[in-house]
């Protein structure tokens, strides 16, 4: 790696700490505010304005990435996984700035900056060297429509974190009310999710760090009876395996608490080399997100959704439903342009074809149906507040499922994108 | 009779202005029309300003009802939602399309089992083209053509002819609202505010202690243009479907052949195919020593030649003249009139073209001279020395059938096998069959000599040799081009680009509007923006404070609906 290089991927883990140090600021301004001798409004502001410039400062060293990395590489860094996704994280600050700079709600920050934090460290956990490009990706259109998607996918980040807010600053936590039950049951479900991705990222990073290996091979015959190929193929475990590939052979198996095989195969619909791998990640991402939850309950002593709430305790909802809003109001034309016109162009010029129905192609029209019947639902009565909360919450979760999903799950033509 | 005396009584304001059924403010001054309304102290429904629109019409007849289910957002919002939820299975398993050859009855139950056979079965393996999913999208574009219609009429005549003086319960009933003392003489006070509301970009008219402001009214037009916009889009995409609009092939080019592209005038010409790799040192260390191969460039050197006579005889030579020439690269087509070729694919099996052998005596060794075979268009006679050499017969891919007859395979030229019968000196008067494979292997494993021995009864005199292989004339490689005409893009662009217009219209500027009247001293301001609440009180804060007023931006708020 060049010297630049280096430097760049400095830079990234410098911006990330910096974020996280800008998280435990916010959280100091929001719940620094019933400290004893101060005046609440004036240490809000205080320790907002300090976090905010501990978030910006971030932002600029993750643009000093950026950057940097492109100079170093040749190429603007989007073109594969680690690169999408630390740009992706880059972009929810940058919508969190613009969000932030028109509504100046501290709050925001201690919601939106974890965004950017889980991103990161989620984006560390793929491959992380600079790859020569493939020719389909030689284009200028690879600077505009990546660039311009991810951008309006990050105002909708921005929803998410306004959405889930107000949900924590409405739904009546102490009710015992079946309608009030339900809402927080599914509150808990959020916090859940998040928590199963942040214990995806320390379980790879745990075992990652311990320098965690099994290996697995798998024959597979193929061909007509009498006269048959068989193919062996190899398939390196990073976390311990609980679940074997369907039919394969132990070659290494690196003992872990006294396990020294695995406790059962894949099932035979699970036949792809890779996919007893995955769902190994899967079990272990439940595991760990189980023990992770736990644990957080067992510090907060209630439910996730009725220890947060008493931080949002003196914000207006109607103002967390307007920044909900403002944020798909912002972010639905750059979508429409990046995520689509933009991709149909390109598409045109490289494979002659503006829209072919790939799997990538239909979830970016999924998303901007979605966001569409948002738009159209808000025009009603009874949809704001709670629904429309719930709707952004859900809309970020289809956004993710396109970016990350759908490259893990389906592939086709922008299976480039993902590895491992 | 009734009804519509009914619609006339209920319709007229106080105000004297008799509005169409169906309104719920009145046109001219915007008092609530109906009873109950006026007796509630909730935040008026301002869609639209409260006009009537042809869907709320009091006998809806066939056509009415038509244009009632079309024209609601209910439905459009319901006609969004199956859209997504039948791309979704669309995205389940690959589509039809994703392959060039296969038959999907068999592929999808062998591939993933009886999940990929239902899924076939229900249609879902060409989800996109299916009656259903079409028919969806053809009621999406019904419904952007209604919808629009519907609202934006009323809309137009509401904003065209708005009167200043408004009612004060409109005020009142406004979701953003200040009511107070005023110190200043009311013509006056209402001739400074509007300097100030001047300054912030709005347009300003006033009638004696009443104003009326306004700005970025073209923002409201956004989701027509919007609409209008995906109108033009999805009938261009339907166009394609029209014959003559939309061609789209595949076809392979060996390198160093002219090939007529099926369906057109123009031949294409592969000059060269080249394929580079990323060097070792180009790779990121991981990727190093792991045998990665990373493709760099496909590149095929086209010329494309237009047939200008000859074109249709096929007994006739084509006369082709060169139109263009072009690198075609992954994303760089090519691009003559409208015919683009685009680098789809390539194979670099070599393929045989033609071969030069010799007539060789086989004892003496003596060469009688060569002729030139092509593999793909032989022709048919060959005059070699004193010996003449006619083609009887010829196979593309040749093998032996059940009965030890010889037949082609395939019309690939994967073993290509040439019968000829040769006459000439020293040999029987009826002349000899001879078989003759150019590629070496397969004249080993088809045992050229054996065959020719057995047809003969007995060993030929005479040998077909290619000596050299600068005798060989190959095609180093195959490149596949997608041949396409698309007339209806310039179509497609338009609508998107109409609809980006249209979206950064409505959603990046807010139509604003701000009402105050002087009654007594007493100032009533009601305001109304379609979007960002926030701004606008924000605005009218900062107002009201140069007429030194101070506000707190959030007691603007009314509470209410927030759409």
């Amino acid at each position: 790696m060049s010297g630049l290089l280096n430097f760049s991927s400095n830079m990234f883990v410098v911006a990330f700490f910096l974020y996280c140090a800008a998280f435990i600021l916010f959280a100091v301004a929001i719940m620094g505010r019933r400290w004893s001798n101060r005046d609440p409004e004036s240490h809000r502001r205080k320790w907002g304005n300090i976090a905010f410039g501990v978030s910006s400062l971030g932002l600029v060293l993750e643009l000093t990435y950026f950057f940097t990395r492109w100079a170093g590489g040749g190429h603007i860094p989007v073109s594969n996984m680690y690169e999408f996704m630390s740009f992706l994280s880059m972009m929810v600050m940058v919508a969190f700035t613009v969000v932030y700079l028109i509504y100046r709600k501290t709050i925001l920050g201690l919601f939106a900056v974890p965004i950017t934090i889980i991103i990161m460290a989620y984006a560390a956990v793929f491959p992380q060297e600079v790859q020569p490009l493939i020719p389909s990706l030689q284009s200028y259109w690879l600077k505009i429509h990546v660039t311009m998607a991810a951008a309006g996918e990050s105002f909708f980040a921005i929803a998410f974190a306004a959405g889930f807010m107000y949900l924590l600053r409405t739904v009546n936590f102490s009710s015992t009310d079946k309608k009030d039950r339900r809402q927080q049951r599914w509150v808990e479900i959020v916090f859940f999710s998040i928590i199963l991705v942040i214990s995806f990222i320390i379980t790879v990073f745990a075992f990652r760090a311990a320098g965690y290996e099994s290996v697995f091979t798998q024959t597979k015959a193929s061909g007509t009876a009498g006269q048959t190929t068989s193919v062996t193929q190899t398939v390196e475990y990073k976390l311990p395996p609980i679940v074997a590939p369907y039919h394969s052979k132990v070659e290494s198996y690196q003992p872990f608490l006294g396990m020294t095989k695995p406790l059962f195969s894949a099932p035979s619909w699970m036949n792809g080399i890779n996919a007893g791998r995955k769902f190994n990640t899967i079990i272990w991402t439940v595991i760990s997100g189980i023990i992770l939850y736990g644990i957080l309950r067992l510090i907060a002593r209630k439910p996730l959704g009725r220890a947060a709430s008493p931080f949002l305790d003196g914000i207006d909802p109607d103002d967390l439903d307007e920044i909900s809003y403002r944020a798909i109001a912002i972010g639905f034309p750059i979508f429409t342009l990046g995520a689509l016109i933009f991709a149909m162009i390109w598409a045109q010029v490289a494979w002659g074809r503006f829209w072919g129905w790939d799997p990538k192609e239909v979830w970016a029209l999924i998303c901007w149906l979605f966001y569409s019947a948002y738009l159209h639902l808000r025009l009603s009565r009874g949809w704001q507040g709670r629904q429309s909360s719930w709707l952004s919450v859900l809309g970020f979760l289809v956004v993710m499922f396109t970016l990350v999903g759908v490259n893990l799950v389906i592939a086709g033509l922008h299976s480039y994108a993902g590895t491992n | 009779m009734m009804k519509e005396v009914i619609a006339f009584k209920n319709t007229k304001c106080e105000c004297g202005h008799q509005n169409p059924v169906g309104t719920v403010l009145c046109e001219a001054c915007g008092r609530p029309l109906e009873e109950q309304d006026r007796e509630s102290n909730e935040v008026l429904e301002m869609r639209y300003d409260g006009m009537a629109r042809r869907s709320q019409r009091a006998n809806p007849n066939f056509i009415d009802r038509i244009w009632n289910f079309f024209s609601s957002v209910k439905i459009a919002v319901y006609m969004i939602i199956l859209t997504l939820l039948g791309s979704m299975l669309g995205t389940i398993f690959p589509q039809e399309n994703t392959f060039l050859n296969i038959d999907p009855s068999t592929y999808y139950k062998e591939t993933y089992g009886t999940a990929g056979w239902i899924y076939y079965k229900l249609g879902l393996s060409h989800t996109y083209e299916s009656w259903w999913f079409v028919l969806l999208l053809v009621m999406i574009g019904a419904s952007l053509v209604i919808c629009s219609l519907d609202r934006v009429l009323p809309l137009y005549k509401a904003l065209t002819k708005q009167r200043i003086l408004k009612h004060k319960q409109f005020l009142t009933r406004q979701r953003v609202v200040y009511q107070g003392p005023v110190e200043l003489e009311s013509k006056e006070w209402v001739e400074q505010a509007s300097v100030h509301i001047k300054k912030r970009g709005y347009r300003v008219h006033t009638l004696d202690n009443a104003l009326l402001a306004e700005k970025y009214r073209f923002s409201r037009w956004g989701p027509y243009v919007i609409h209008i916009g995906l109108i033009i889009f999805l009938l261009a995409v339907l166009a394609r479907g029209l014959p003559g609009l939309h061609m789209d092939q595949h076809v392979a080019f060996p390198e160093g052949e002219i090939k007529h592209i099926p369906n057109t005038s123009y031949y294409l010409k592969n000059e060269k195919f080249t394929v580079e790799y990323y060097s070792e040192q180009d790779l990121p260390k991981e990727f190093q020593g792991k045998n990665k191969v990373l493709p760099k460039l496909f590149k095929t050197q086209a010329t494309l030649y237009e047939c200008t006579a000859n074109c249709n005889d096929p007994s006739k030579q084509p006369t082709l003249k060169a139109v263009d020439h072009h690198n075609i690269e992954v994303n760089d087509p090519m691009d003559y009139k409208g015919l683009k070729a685009y680098q789809f694919d390539y194979d670099l099996t070599p393929v045989l073209r033609s071969v030069k052998p010799s007539l060789v005596d086989k004892k003496t060794g003596k060469d009688y001279g060569t002729f030139q075979l092509k593999i793909k268009d032989p022709e048919r006679n060959y005059k070699v020395g004193p010996y003449s050499l006619e083609l009887k017969e010829k196979y593309n891919d040749f093998g032996l059938d059940e009965n030890g007859q010889p037949v082609t395979k395939t019309p690939n030229p994967n073993a290509p096998a040439f019968l000829f019968l040769i006459k000439g000196p020293n040999l029987p008067a009826e002349g000899v069959h001879y078989f003759y494979f150019p590629k070496q292997v397969d004249k080993e494993r088809f045992q050229q000599d054996a065959i020719n021995a057995k047809m003969n009864g007995g060993s030929v005199p005479l040998e077909l040799d290619v000596k050299g292989m600068g005798n060989v004339d190959l095609s180093m490689s195959t490149t596949y081009l997608n041949i396409r005409v698309d007339k209806a893009m310039p179509f497609v662009w338009v609508g998107a680009a109409i609809v980006m217009l249209g979206l950064v219209l409505g959603f990046y500027w807010q139509h604003r509007r701000i009402w105050l009247r002087i009654d007594d001293g007493n100032l009533t301001l009601g305001a109304h923006t379609n979007k960002n609440w926030f701004g606008i009180r924000r605005e009218i804060a900062a107002i009201l404070r140069k007429m030194n007023l101070e506000v707190d931006e959030k007691s603007l708020d009314n509470g209410g609906n927030h759409s």
